[in-house]
């Protein structure tokens, strides 16, 4: 495995090289693209994520216990679909004499998805709700452990 | 918790021998190696605060075997993108063993789609990834040795790289260039290598934990309240699953009105179909209306100039092609016109062993002409087109001629087409 992990870190360094090479040589790179990539590491590590985990402590505070991971997994979700659609609300792609570009409404379509993922952590947490009430209630029931529905 | 100490990524020691020059630059190579390995002085412990503090992040769902799973799914997503990418970018650019066939007429609407739909879907897949192992980034010492500092610093290029594909891919379909100062393809293309190349490198450096991690089974004990590995895994499928149908129905067109988020309708536009540049934006207003418009075609032998007059009394042909963007999205035409290797053989050129310059009545721009290969201008399907679904051109489609060739991105489907130059090759 040693040979094969050398090849690889060598074989991913002579790319790496091949990259930066290649970008100072294009005409059409310039500092530019290193200003954005730096840029997205930033926006990513120190904002992006830090308010993502933030959020998710938020959570562990004030939603009760049984509902926490529903409402983390739709948050998740949320958060993933408001990134690839925030250029696209901003709209900032439109031109006057082009209609079809960016033809709909994605600020509505955004609502849309936001409704279909709050509707179904809903109605999840109503069943698990449901459920973990009528096991509270119903006598126990000797063919069923409570452990293979936990 | 993921950490490369593995001692057998330094040189083995060699036995003694004669100082021959070969030996003296082993023996500099490994002085080199250990000197990279010496350890470097730790930090005074008062600097470890905030995220550094030891259990600083406390969620028990972090493990290398969730990490390593996200990795996996990962490395597929991007080389599936990598290599749609490449594809893409050697048709427009082809190197000169490159060749790529006109035939199936929609292979490249299949890799390009996929293209930008593997790229949108690996977007939650990157966020969970980057989550899962951010408690590394604060990791103490933030340098064990000077070895450890590179693959630290690769890490960082490799994360960059992989967020510059992703934001600038989203911001390209959603056509909003401001934010990036640069031109989009020639970044997005150099990272594409940066991220490949830092991406094999970390699977080398990694590849032991990564073994381990998908061999050895770990339980899946969530806190109380969490989200299980499993939990999490379904979520991020979820999140690809709903990103993906909200976006797909820019080039399956059945799925268009679930797709609220897709950036192009392919029914949309002027004739049904979706524009990229307008006849405006090209500034060719004036000279596509032109009465004394000809379509030059040039031979090594003749030229020949047509009137639209003697463009509409050649032989038309009809043919169902798409047109397949570079940014994902594509919608089928119905175009009628002049077979490309009828015009070629006109101007006195064997259209079987030919390719054509097409050029554009614009005067400026990075696609106002291209080449045609010779295995898509010798194919009957590709045409001058004159008219879309039975109508002239729309302005904005390219009139009064357009080409139109089967498995070709849009970008190079030359609209307003003024001049054909036909060249034999052999």
């Amino acid at each position: 495995m040693t040979t094969a992990r050398r090849c690889l870190i060598a074989i991913g360094a002579v790319i790496m090289t091949y990259a930066v090479f290649g970008a100072f040589t294009d005409a059409d790179v310039n500092f530019g693209a290193l200003i954005f990539l730096i840029g997205a590491l930033i926006a990513h590590d120190a904002l992006l994520l830090p308010l993502t985990i933030a959020a998710g402590v938020l959570v562990g505070r004030f939603v009760p216990r049984r509902f926490r991971a529903l409402v983390r997994a739709a948050l998740v979700i949320s958060l993933a679909v408001t990134i690839v659609a925030f250029p696209l609300v901003l709209g900032r792609g439109r031109a006057a004499d082009n209609a079809s570009l960016l033809p709909l409404h994605y600020g509505r379509g955004l609502l849309e998805i936001y409704a279909l993922i709050g509707t179904t952590a809903a109605v999840a947490a109503m069943m698990r709700a449901w459920r973990d009430r009528r096991r509270r209630t119903a006598p126990p029931d000797p063919e069923s452990s409570p452990a293979a529905t936990s | 918790m993921v950490r490369n100490t593995d001692p057998r990524l330094s040189p083995d020691p060699e036995p003694d021998q004669q100082p021959t020059r070969g030996s003296r630059l082993a023996d500099g190579l490994k002085r080199g190696l250990t000197w990279l390995q010496q350890p470097l002085p730790a930090p005074p412990a008062t600097l470890r605060r905030g995220p550094m503090r030891r259990g600083a992040f406390d969620s028990k769902l972090r493990s290398p075997r969730l990490t390593s799973l996200l990795g996996l799914a990962l490395a597929v997503a991007f080389t599936v993108c990598f290599v749609t990418g490449l594809i893409s970018h050697f048709i427009q650019h082809p190197p000169l063993w490159f060749w790529w066939p006109s035939r199936p007429v929609g292979l490249y609407r299949v890799t390009q789609s996929l293209h930008v739909a593997t790229g949108l879907a690996s977007l939650p897949l990157l966020g969970a990834k980057l989550w899962s192992v951010y408690p590394r980034l604060f990791a103490w010492p933030p340098a064990r040795d000077l070895t450890h500092a590179i693959e630290r610093a690769s890490l960082a290029v490799l994360v960059a790289a992989a967020l510059f594909q992703l934001f600038s891919g989203i911001l390209n379909i959603s056509r909003w260039y401001a934010p990036m100062p640069f031109f989009f393809t020639a970044g997005h293309y150099w990272s594409a290598w940066l991220a490949l190349g830092a991406l094999i490198m970390h699977i080398g450096v990694k590849l032991p934990i990564i073994r381990q991690a998908l061999t050895r089974a770990t339980p899946d004990r969530p806190a109380p309240g969490g989200l299980s590995r499993r939990g999490l895994l379904a979520t991020v499928g979820a999140a690809a699953g709903i990103i993906t149908l909200a976006t797909i129905g820019q080039t399956v067109t059945p799925l268009a009105s679930v797709s609220v988020l897709a950036p192009r309708r392919p029914r949309s536009g002027p004739q049904h179909l979706p524009v990229n540049k307008t006849a405006g934006g090209a500034g060719v207003r004036d000279a596509m209306f032109n009465p004394s418009y000809r379509l030059t075609v040039v031979g090594p032998a003749r030229t020949v100039r047509l009137s639209l007059t003697d463009l509409a009394a050649l032989p038309q042909h009809t043919v169902v092609l798409p047109i397949s963007c570079v940014e994902g999205w594509s919608s089928t035409g119905t175009w009628t016109g002049i077979r490309l290797r009828d015009l070629v053989a006109l101007a006195g050129v064997d259209a079987d062993n030919a390719e054509a310059y097409v050029e554009s009545l614009q005067t400026g721009g990075r696609y106002r002409a291209t080449t045609v290969p010779a295995p898509h201008t010798r194919d009957p399907f590709t045409l001058i087109a004159l008219r879309l679904g039975g109508e002239p051109l729309h302005p904005d489609h390219g009139y009064p001629a357009r080409l139109i060739a089967p498995n070709r991105p849009g970008v190079l489907q030359t609209k307003w087409v003024a001049r054909i130059i036909a060249r034999g090759v052999s």
